[in-house]
This record gives structure tokens, sequence and C-alpha cells, in this order.
């Protein structure tokens, strides 16, 4: 068992890929931002990729270890010290009873991952124990951790001193500017050649109000096709509103002229196009950056995006454990 | 017709597909999109993890590793052209009856606080309605939106709430969406977007121009309440609602009985919803009256 002293930021049980299946009444998978990062940390404890963990958010929480456990930090480093000693990132751990491990700000990167052997043990909520805060489901009681909360832990069976590869792990921008792969579609139609190429193009900034709904972005105006405006009523009469549909985790959804990708606890549904798609395994550059940090788009093909998460799924295995 | 004559493939990233059937909102191409979405079900199509069907359109999220695009679109296409006349549809239909403040003051402070924050020029939206659908002012437009049944044609952008459908041509009206989005909406808020209307389960952003708002619970995590004994999300696809316009002190009278946990859902479970006889009794209206 873990015990809360400092929740930081907006700490939450995640597990990966998250509470699916339920797309089709609304509910979200959830699940932990960077799943490279997470799963990693799954790995060198030992446990499954997919175990519950933790997320910590630009500031990580202070927790006390009632019982001996193995960890791993991976992704974002928030200045670890366990009893005031510094702990590695990417490396498992051994925690003895009693002692205290404090997470400070993110200083690269923007979300850490603390994994522990034997997972994370809460109920699960709809076949997931991730955190969907905004209606206040899965993790522990539905929010982000609180001072006190008491965090169970299953059987584990971790060894200290595994170690993640350097090739293996994903690199941080370290100039706040981001090359986040998309793919066309599936509303890239509604959107003309010109505007199409300045959404490839463009600086795209992060804006502060983004949450885990949406990340919302900040750019030039948005031209459309003329199938954008030649269309029957119901649609809504802005160029961006399309029959609602349902929408692709990922998806760049276009409101009126903004934009805002959709991320792990984003809407099924709506009635905005979707010009373009972020793939599963560019995720991890979403959830590592932060407000005022600068997206550029690349268009991959839809073949390349899920090779790219092949390949991902390849990385997170004991293939890249020391 | 705005029914495609070939329902149109289109890619979302690595793991999705749209299909889109129609360029409408039709109960024809709901009925389909439902279908497909059974027959995914009934057949079990390998890679498929989920769909979610809309009015005109079906969202698949799909596993490539087991399935790729181009087959997964070949298992589609021979799945609808399986699908059988949606004249023959018959199905269990429940209506729901919801005591409804329309112009109420929680949605006009939403509404006041968008207009102050981020959209100064943004119009009262049920004068913004009203004037869009040729209606004489904000009187009408609670006549002719109260006027009707609703279709519930799918679940999303929230859990358990519900994108609806006028089932009587008469009350049709549609309106756009927010530009940019509400950053908030009270919990209970009717509104509509396009030709939609929807509830708001709990308080979110939102897109649809609201001007209504009732006090009974549409999702309930706790389930305390027996219709939600099946699931937390009180609709089914297929359903229908009714709101039954009401003051502001019955709106608070219900929310009391929600609160000690005394409500009545008032529902009406013994009715089926038959295609043919609807289509039967729209083609005898006359779709230029409103209410």
């Amino acid at each position: 068992m873990i015990e809360v002293i400092k929740p930081g930021l907006e700490t939450a049980v995640q597990d990966w890929p998250g509470r699916i299946g339920f797309w089709n009444q609304g509910f979200p998978p959830s699940g932990p931002m960077d799943s490279w990062s997470f799963r990693l940390g799954n790995v060198l404890v030992g446990n499954a990729p997919g175990a519950a963990g933790l997320e910590c958010q630009y500031l990580g929480p202070t927790l006390r270890f009632v019982d001996a456990a193995v960890i791993a930090l991976t992704g974002a480093d928030m200045g670890a010290k366990l009893d005031g000693v510094a702990v590695p990132l990417w490396e498992s751990v051994a925690v003895a009873a009693g002692q205290v491990l404090a997470l400070g700000p993110a200083k690269s990167g923007t979300r850490g991952y603390i994994a522990i052997a034997g997972g994370i043990a809460t109920e699960p909520w709809l076949g997931s124990r991730s955190t969907f805060h905004q209606a206040g489901v899965g993790g522990i009681g539905g929010s982000a951790l609180k001072v006190g909360h008491e965090i169970p832990i299953g059987p584990g069976n971790g060894t200290a001193g595994r170690r993640v590869k350097p090739e293996a792990r994903p690199v941080f921008s370290t100039d706040k500017r981001w090359s986040v792969e998309v793919c066309a579609g599936p509303n890239d139609d509604w959107i003309d050649a010109a505007g199409q190429q300045r959404f490839l193009s463009a600086d795209w900034k992060l804006s502060s109000k983004s949450n885990r709904t949406g990340f919302r972005l900040e750019g030039p105006d948005w031209t459309f096709a003329e199938k954008a405006y030649d269309k029957p009523p119901e649609h809504g009469s802005l160029p961006s509103n399309i029959i609602d549909h349902g929408y692709p985790l990922g998806a760049i959804n276009l409101a009126g002229q903004t934009p805002i990708i959709l991320v792990n606890d984003g809407p099924s549904m709506g009635g905005f196009i979707n010009p373009y798609t972020v793939p599963q395994a560019a995720f991890w550059k979403l959830g590592q950056s932060r407000p005022g940090d600068i997206y550029n788009f690349r268009q991959v093909s839809v073949e390349r995006a899920q090779a790219m998460a092949r390949e991902m799924k390849a990385l997170c295995t004991q293939a890249s454990i020391l | 017709m705005t029914t495609y004559a070939q329902p149109r493939y289109l890619p979302g990233g690595d793991r999705y597909m749209l299909i889109e059937f129609g360029n409408e909102m039709n109960l024809e191409l709901n009925f389909m999109a439902q279908g497909l979405a059974g027959a995914i079900v009934a057949n079990k199509v390998g890679g498929v993890i989920e769909t979610a069907p809309c009015f005109a359109s079906m969202l698949v999220h799909y596993e490539p590793d087991d399935i790729s695009f181009a087959d997964l679109q070949t298992e589609m296409e021979r799945l609808i052209g399986s699908l059988g006349p949606s004249d023959d549809i018959e199905l269990p239909s429940r209506l729901f009856y919801f005591p409804t403040v329309y112009c109420d003051p929680w949605t006009k402070a939403a509404i006041d606080d968008y207009t102050a924050k981020i959209n100064p020029e943004k119009e009262y939206d049920p004068a913004f309605v009203a004037r869009l659908n040729g209606l004489s002012g904000p009187e009408q437009l609670v006549r002719v939106h109260s006027g009707t049944e609703y279709w519930v044609a799918a679940l999303g952008f929230w859990p358990g709430l519900p994108f609806m459908m006028a089932l009587d041509p008469r009350c049709v009206i549609t309106a756009p969406k927010y530009n940019p989005p509400r950053t908030w909406t009270p919990q209970g808020t009717v509104g509509m977007g396009g030709a939609s209307t929807a509830i708001y389960p709990v308080a979110t952003p939102g897109g649809y121009q609201i001007f209504a708002r009732i006090p009974v619970p549409i999702w309930d995590p706790k389930q305390r309440f027996d219709v939600f004994a099946d699931s937390i999300c009180l609709f089914r696809p297929g359903d229908r609602v009714k709101f039954v316009p009401v003051s502001v002190a019955e709106f608070e009278d219900v929310e009391r009985q929600v609160a000690d946990g005394s409500y009545t859902y008032n529902v009406v479970e013994y009715q089926k919803f038959s295609v043919a006889q609807y289509k039967a009794w729209v083609s005898r209206l006359d779709r230029s009256k409103r209410f």
C-alpha cells in the first residue's frame, strides 16, 4: 500500500489501453497520454505493459510506501528523491517499507510515470482502472490523487537495477518544438488545397485552454473546399459543421476555426469535421508537451502510422531492457 | 436524395474507419448505421474492437494487427449488402417524458458568461435559433421544439448523451454550432446543433445552441434509480423523448425529488416503433406547417 502525502498537480491512476469498448455510449479510454514511457515503466518492474500505474502531470506527488516495493520512474524528469536521495529514471529501484518518494516539477517533458511491481490494484470500473476525472469514475474515487488516499498494490515480482536501453526511450524536445505525425482524414476533403498546405506548414501553438479532453491549437485561419459551404442545412451553417458523427481518438477536430486534438478523455461524437488524425504512436509527443509549445504536423500514410504503432509495441518489451 | 449510392470509407489515423452512408439526416440512414453495428456484433467480425453508429455514419475502431483497412472495407461492404430493407424494421421503443424549463435562467447564465468572456457578438440562443428558422420568437421556438417526439439516434460526445432527431417533420429546426465552443454548459441542458437535439448529462464544454434544461439525471454512475439497473446511461438507441414545458417552480420541485431519491421516471414501455407506419404517417403531413 502507498499513502499519498502530497498529491501533486493532477496525479491519477491510469492503465493502458484504458477503458475500451464503450465509445458507443460516450466513454473515452482515458489512460496515460505517453503510453510509450508508461509501458516501459511497467516492463521494468516485471508487470504487463498495460498494468495500472500513476500518471503525474507537471508537478509530481509525494508518496509514503507502507510496504516495500520495486518501482520505476519513466517519462518526464520530476527530480524524484527517495528519502532525499535522487532516483534515476528509466531504471527499476527497490523501495523499503516506510520510505518516502518525493517528485517535484517536470524539468524535461510534462508527464512522469510511476510503475510499481504488481501494479495498482484499485477496483476496475467498466473493465479499466483508468481515471476519467471529468466524469468522476475510475482510479481512486473517480478523481486525481488526494492527500490521505491509500493506493493498493497487487502482488509483484520486480527486480531492482534493470534499465531501459537508451535507444528504446522517447527523446523529448528541448526547444519547445515538436514534429507530430498526422494522417489525412476522415474529412480532409472539406479543406481546400491551400488550407491543407497551410495546416502542414504552419506553426501551431498549444493553447493554455487545453486539458485531457482536448488540446486546443492556435494558428492561422482555415480555408475550406466547396463541399464545406454547399451542404444540407442539418450539417449546421459554419463551414466546419457536419452532421454529428463518431470521432476517432486523436482527431484534429475543427471547432469553427479552432483546431482541437481529441486526446485520451475526449468526446466520442460531435458535429465538427476532423480533417486530420494524430495516430496513436504520436500521442506521447502530445503528452510530453505543454501550453506554449509549437507543433509542426507531418503527414504520414495510414500504413506508416500502423507500422509506427507496431515498432513502439516492439520497443515496449523485455528486448528493450538491459 | 443524398444517400450515397455507395457508402464512403474514410480513414481516421491508424485504428479508425468512418463509414458515411449519406449527406443528410433521416431515419433511414440511422437505421442503416444501427443495423450495420448489430451485424458486426452478430457476425463477430475479426479485428473490430468497437463501433459508434451515429445519424448518417458509423465509426469503426479496429486493430490493424488483425485486419487491414482494405480488408475491413471489403468486410463492411459485404455486411451492408446483407442488410434488409428498413421498412421491415419494427422495434421496441421506450418513450421518456421530461419536465423541461425553456428559456431558463441557468442556460441563460452560461450564454451570458460566454458572451462576456469569449464572443461579445453572440446573440441570445433562443432568439437566434427562432430567427434562423423563420419563427416569430422564443415563444414559438418553445412550441415547435416541444411539439414532437425525439428519436434517440446515437449516444456519444459524453457518457450517455443522446443525439436525437425530431420525428415530426413540422418541428425540424436547424442551427449552427458555437464558434468557438462554450467552455461550460449546465448539467441537464437541452440544446441543438445542425438538426440534432441533445441533453447534456453533466456540466461540460459544448457547441450546441442552448435554450432549455431538465432536472432529471440521464446518467447515474451510482445507479440510484431503478431505470439505471442495466446501465448507468439512461438511453438506448431507438428510445424516444418528449419534452414537457414546465415552470421554474416545477423544475425545482422535481429537482428536490431527484435529490432525495423519491423521483419516479415517467417512461412508457409498451410501444413498438414501426418504420413502415412512421413513413406512411409522414407522407400524409404538410411539412410546411409549423405549430
